[in-house]
């Protein structure tokens, strides 16, 4: 397997989806390959924190603005 | 769409508060998430919010798809979303191409050896959250193009599968993960550029 390969294949990788033969071949190129192993390390970390940065909350203020907004309008339509 | 859902959305059409509250907090949140993962504006996503509810509440008693309610929404968010954005902040966003690993003829990965075994993953979460390294992640985020970080609130935020995230931005699964998988590897690029060099 090259780094191309492992690179193409590890979103199944840590989704767990991958067939055992192609996950051993992952694996036995990870063992041997330090830019590998520090993508895996780096890809993952990216998808964890990209994950908690994404997870916005609405505003209070912004609820309370859209219930009066909605309230306004259906009252109207 | 459930007799629930479809019960609910007649009563707040016919202006029943208590039916659009219990709308509103089944939907709100996932509405502005996904609308602010798009656009990266409160105020626009703000008036996303309030674009796609009307959309819900006026047309969905005449919704008969066979989607359940809360696809359909996200699909109304995504557009809507995307429409907003058309022809903004396009300067920020970087060709993706520039982003994703170069490789040598025989498939191994190519530049630098210190940039290549740069590892800044042990940097604590909550570090990483904060402060200048919060700037960064999110400037890199800002440089996706719309629809790349559309699949990425809806796959990982929203946790949906790639099915409904295809069905929901209509592509397919394979159109899909290959968006993920891009955008990942374009947001690892810019964070590993950034904060690797301090790791």
């Amino acid at each position: 397997m090259t780094c191309r390969e492992l690179i193409a294949i590890l979103d199944d990788y840590l989704d767990g989806t991958l067939p055992d033969q192609l996950r051993a071949d992952l694996e036995d190129h990870l063992a041997n390959c330090v830019p590998c192993r520090a993508y895996l390390v780096t890809y993952r970390k990216t998808r964890e924190i990209g994950t908690t940065a994404a997870r916005v909350e609405m505003p209070d203020e912004m609820r309370a603005r859209l219930r009066r907004f909605l309230r306004d309008k259906l009252r109207g339509s | 769409m459930s007799s629930d859902d479809h019960t609910l959305l007649a009563r707040a059409a016919s202006g029943d508060g208590e039916a659009l509250d219990a709308l509103m907090s089944r939907y709100a949140s996932r509405i502005y998430r996904l609308a602010y993962g798009i656009t990266r504006s409160s105020a626009d996503a703000e008036e996303v919010v309030q674009d796609v509810f009307l959309q819900v509440v006026q047309k969905g008693t005449g919704f008969e798809g066979r989607a359940a309610l809360g696809s359909w929404i996200y699909r109304i968010t995504t557009n809507v979303s995307l429409n907003k954005r058309r022809g903004k902040r396009r300067d920020l966003e970087t060709s993706l191409e520039e982003l994703l690993p170069r490789y040598r003829a025989d498939g191994h990965r190519e530049g630098d050896r210190a940039f290549l075994v740069s590892d800044w993953s042990g940097t604590p979460e909550r570090e990483l959250l904060a402060g200048e390294s919060r700037r960064i992640l999110e400037e890199a985020i800002d440089r996706l193009p719309d629809h790349y970080r559309a699949v990425l609130v809806l796959k990982d935020v929203e946790e949906l599968s790639n099915d409904e995230v295809a069905q929901i931005v209509g592509d397919t699964v394979a159109a899909v993960k290959t968006r993920l998988h891009r955008a990942r590897m374009a947001l690892r690029e810019l964070l590993t550029q950034r904060l690797g060099a301090r790791a």
